[in-house]
C-alpha cells in the first residue's frame, strides 16, 4: 500500500451546511484522477478542504498525505509538503510582484526542506524555463500577481506557479472553466509535461473536454458529497454523452 | 492647567526675531488652543499637550547611530531640541545652495530668511503655529538659488532628546525659480518620554521649480507631534509632500498648499502605521487659486490594536481656478476590531470647469489573498507583511530617494514581523 494520499470518510461543512458527506479516495504517485460531478456536488469544497481553507469545518474522517495528517497542517505547511491548488478563481494582488512572491514561496519551501535560498541565477533560469512551458509572456511574470490578467492568463499563471513549485500533488480546481481551446491546450500541455512517476494530479472539472488533453487514469463522479461512481477514462466519455442523470437515477430509483 | 501656566513654561526663551514678540502677544491674549469643539480638531484632543509639564533642555547627543538612514547620501543638518548642532551636521554644499541655521546666519542670510519667515504660515489664529513662531530657538533655512539643481537630498534631522521636553522646530525652504531640490525632515526621539514636538515648515516654491518635502515621523511612543506645513507655489512649479508616520503617541499633521500660480502640480502623499493607543491625524488643505493646475492626493493607513486615525482632506477650487484637476483618495486597513479611522473628504468648488474626485475606503486585509499566498507556502505572517507592503506600495513608489524608500520598506517589513 502506498502512503501518498489517502482520504477516508471525509466530511466537511461550511456555515453549518454539510457539503462533503463521506469521501473515500486513494491516490498513488504517477496517477491522474479526474473528479467530475454536477454543480453543487462538492467538487470545489473537496479541493478547498484539502488545501486548508479556513471557512470549511471538517466534521469527520481523515486525510493522510505522505505520512502526515494533512488536516492538522496549516495551509502553508501543506504547500511546503508538496500540495498545490490551482485556484478556480485566482486572486488579483496589486502591488505584489509575481516573481518576488514566487521566490518567497520557493524559499519558504526550501527552508522547510533544510535547503538554502535559491540563487538569483538559478531562479531566473527556472523562471525562463517554466515560462516557456506554459507559454506565459515574460511581461506577465514581472507584473503584480494576476492584476489585469485575462481569464486565460490567470489560469496559465496558476500552471506556471505549479511548475515553479514542483508539487507532489497538484489539484486543478476547474482550471478549464472559461478557457478557449488554445488556452486549454496550453494548460493541459503544461500538466502533461509536469507529470512524473513521483507526483500525482487531481483534475476537478465540469466537462469532459479537458480530459481529451490530460488523460486521467481514474474518473470519479461526485454527487451530493460522496463519490458515487468510479471508473477509467471511458466513464468521462459516457458522462459527456449521457449526462449525470443516469447515475443519479441508479442511486435514487424513481 | 491654564493657558498662561502652560505658556509660562516657554517664556524664559529669548525672542530672537521681532515676529516672535508679535506672536507672543497674540497667544498670550485672545488666541486659544483648539478643542474638540473646533470642527478641524473634532477627533483630536490636545489637552494632554496643553496640560503638559515641559522642560527646555539642550542635551548633547553623542552620535547619530540609529538615526541616520542607511546608504543615504545627503547634505545633513542636525537640530537637537530645536537648536542647530554644528558638530553633528555635515554639509559640504555646492554653489547656489544654502542650508544654514538662523543662529549661524550672516546678516544677508538673515535678511533672505526674513523675506519669507512667518509670512506664509498662518500664525494669527492657529495656536500651535503661533506657539512655534513665539518660541522657536532656531530656524533651519534651506535656500536654493534660481536655476540650481540640487542632486543630493537635503536632510534636516531633528532629534528630541530628554524626557518631558517641548521643542518648537522651525523650517524654511525657499526654492528659487527653475531650481530643483528634495528636502527630508526626519524626526527622531532619544529617551524622550512624554515630550512634545511642534513643527512649522514654510516652503516657498518659485516659478517652474520642482521639489519635494519628506516628513518622516519616528519619535518615541509617548511623544506627541504636531506638524504644520505650508507650501506656497508659483507658476508652473511642481511640489510633493510625502508624510510617513512611523511612531508617536499623538501625531497631528496639517498640510496646506496655496497654489498661487498657473500650471502647477501639487502632490500630497502619506502613509501611517499605528498600533497600541496611538492617534494619527492628517489634515490637508489645498487651495487652488489659479487656473490649469493639478493636485493629487493619496493617503494610506494601516491601523492595529486600539489605535485611531483621522484623515480630513479639503480641496478648495476658487472662482479663478478653471481647468483644475484635483484628485484625492484615502484608503485604510484595520488589522484589529478595536482600531478606528475617521475619514472625511471635502470639496469646495467655485469654478465651473474643473475635474475633481475624492474617495475613501476602510477595510480589512483581503482574506482570500492571504489564503492564496499561504497556499503557495508563505506563512500567514509573511503573507500579511507582503500584503501590507503591497498596500503601501503606491505611496512608496512616490518616494524618489532610493535609500529612503529602502529604509521605509524595511520598516514596514519589521513593523509587522511577529
Amino acid at each position: 500500500m502506498s502512503d501518498f494520499l489517502k482520504i477516508k470518510g471525509l466530511k466537511a461543512s461550511i456555515e453549518g451546511n454539510q457539503i462533503l458527506k463521506g469521501i473515500d479516495l486513494e491516490i498513488n504517485p504517477g496517477e491522474v484522477h479526474a473528479i467530475m460531478g454536477p454543480n453543487g456536488s462538492g467538487k470545489s469544497t473537496l479541493s478547498s478542504v484539502l488545501a486548508g481553507r479556513e471557512e470549511y469545518v471538517v466534521d469527520g474522517g481523515e486525510v493522510s498525505f505522505l505520512g502526515h495528517d494533512l488536516l492538522d497542517l496549516a495551509p502553508e505547511e501543506r504547500a511546503r509538503e508538496g500540495l498545490f491548488l490551482a485556484f478556480q478563481y485566482p486572486v488579483e494582488i496589486p502591488g505584489v510582484s509575481n516573481i518576488n512572491f514566487l521566490k518567497a514561496a520557493i524559499n519558504a519551501k526550501r527552508k522547510h526542506q533544510g535547503l538554502e535560498d535559491i540563487s538569483a541565477k538559478d531562479f531566473m533560469m527556472m523562471v525562463k524555463e517554466k515560462q516557456a512551458l506554459v507559454e506565459l509572456k515574460q511581461s506577465l511574470a514581472n507584473r503584480s500577481v494576476n492584476e489585469g490578467f485575462s481569464g486565460g492568463e490567470k489560469k496559465r499563471n496558476e500552471i506556471f506557479q505549479m511548475a515553479m513549485l514542483e508539487p507532489k500533488l497538484g489539484i486543478l480546481d476547474e482550471t478549464d472553466s472559461g478557457l478557449d481551446i488554445d488556452a486549454l491546450q496550453i494548460v493541459a500541455n503544461g500538466v502533461n509535461k509536469l507529470k512524473r512517476e513521483d507526483n500525482a494530479f487531481i483534475v476537478i472539472t465540469h466537462y469532459q473536454r479537458l480530459l481529451n488533453y490530460v488523460v486521467p487514469d481514474f474518473v470519479h463522479v461526485l454527487y451530493n458529497g460522496r463519490i458515487v461512481k468510479s471508473g477509467d477514462k471511458s466513464l468521462a466519455l459516457e458522462l459527456e454523452s449521457k449526462g449525470y442523470d443516469w447515475i443519479i437515477n441508479e442511486l435514487e430509483p424513481a | 492647567m491654564s493657558k498662561q501656566d502652560f505658556l509660562s513654561q516657554f517664556d524664559q526663551i529669548a525672542a530672537i526675531l521681532p515676529l516672535q514678540g508679535k506672536a507672543r502677544a497674540i497667544i498670550h491674549n485672545g488666541l486659544d488652543f483648539p478643542t474638540i469643539r473646533d470642527e478641524y480638531w473634532k477627533y483630536t484632543r490636545t489637552a494632554s499637550i496643553t496640560n503638559g509639564i515641559f522642560k527646555q533642555n539642550n542635551p548633547a547627543i553623542e552620535s547619530l547611530d540609529g538615526y541616520l538612514i542607511p546608504a543615504l547620501d545627503a547634505h545633513l543638518v542636525v537640530f537637537v531640541n530645536g537648536e542647530y548642532s554644528k558638530e553633528l551636521s555635515n554639509s559640504n554644499l555646492p554653489q547656489g545652495i544654502k542650508v544654514v541655521a538662523l543662529s549661524e546666519a550672516s546678516a544677508s542670510d538673515k535678511d533672505a530668511m526674513c523675506e519669507h519667515l512667518g509670512l506664509h504660515i498662518n500664525s494669527e489664529n492657529q495656536a500651535f503655529n503661533t506657539l512655534n513662531t513665539s518660541y522657536f530657538k532656531d530656524v533651519a533655512f534651506v535656500k536654493v538659488e534660481d536655476n540650481v539643481e540640487v542632486t543630493k537630498p537635503i536632510h534636516v534631522l531633528s532629534i528630541c532628546a530628554g524626557d518631558n521636553q517641548a521643542v518648537n522646530m522651525r523650517n524654511l525652504v525657499v526654492l528659487g525659480a527653475n531650481s530643483k531640490a528634495n528636502v527630508i525632515t526626519q524626526f527622531e526621539g532619544e529617551g524622550n518620554t512624554d515630550s512634545f514636538t511642534n513643527v512649522v515648515s514654510e516652503v516657498v516654491v518659485g516659478d517652474a521649480a520642482k521639489g519635494g518635502l519628506y516628513i518622516i515621523q519616528n519619535e518615541g511612543e509617548t511623544t506627541s507631534h504636531i506638524n504644520s506645513t505650508q507650501v506656497s507655489q508659483s507658476n508652473s512649479s511642481q511640489f510633493s509632500v510625502i508624510t510617513v508616520t512611523k511612531s508617536g503617541k499623538l501625531v497631528r499633521n496639517n498640510l496646506n498648499y496655496s497654489v498661487n500660480g498657473e500650471g502647477c502640480e501639487s502632490n500630497m502623499y502619506g502613509v501611517y502605521f499605528t498600533r497600541d493607543n496611538q492617534h494619527v491625524d492628517n489634515h490637508t488643505y489645498v487651495d487652488h487659486l489659479q487656473p490649469n493646475c493639478n493636485s493629487n492626493e493619496l493617503y494610506k493607513g494601516v491601523m492595529n490594536d486600539k489605535s485611531t486615525g483621522v484623515f480630513n482632506g479639503k480641496i478648495m477650487v476658487q472662482r479663478e481656478a478653471q481647468k483644475t484637476n484635483a484628485f484625492q483618495s484615502n484608503q485604510n486597513i484595520l488589522l484589529s476590531d478595536t482600531a478606528s479611522i475617521f475619514t472625511k473628504p471635502e470639496l469646495e468648488i467655485y469654478a465651473d470647469d474643473v475635474k475633481c474626485s475624492h474617495g475613501c475606503t476602510v477595510g480589512q486585509l483581503d482574506e482570500e489573498a492571504t489564503f492564496y499566498l499561504q497556499s503557495r507556502g508563505l506563512s500567514k505572517d509573511d503573507a500579511t507583511k507582503l500584503l501590507i507592503q503591497a498596500f503601501a506600495s503606491d505611496v512608496m513608489e512616490k518616494v524618489e530617494i532610493e535609500a529612503l524608500r529602502d529604509s521605509l520598506e524595511t520598516f514596514i517589513h519589521n513593523q509587522f514581523a511577529v
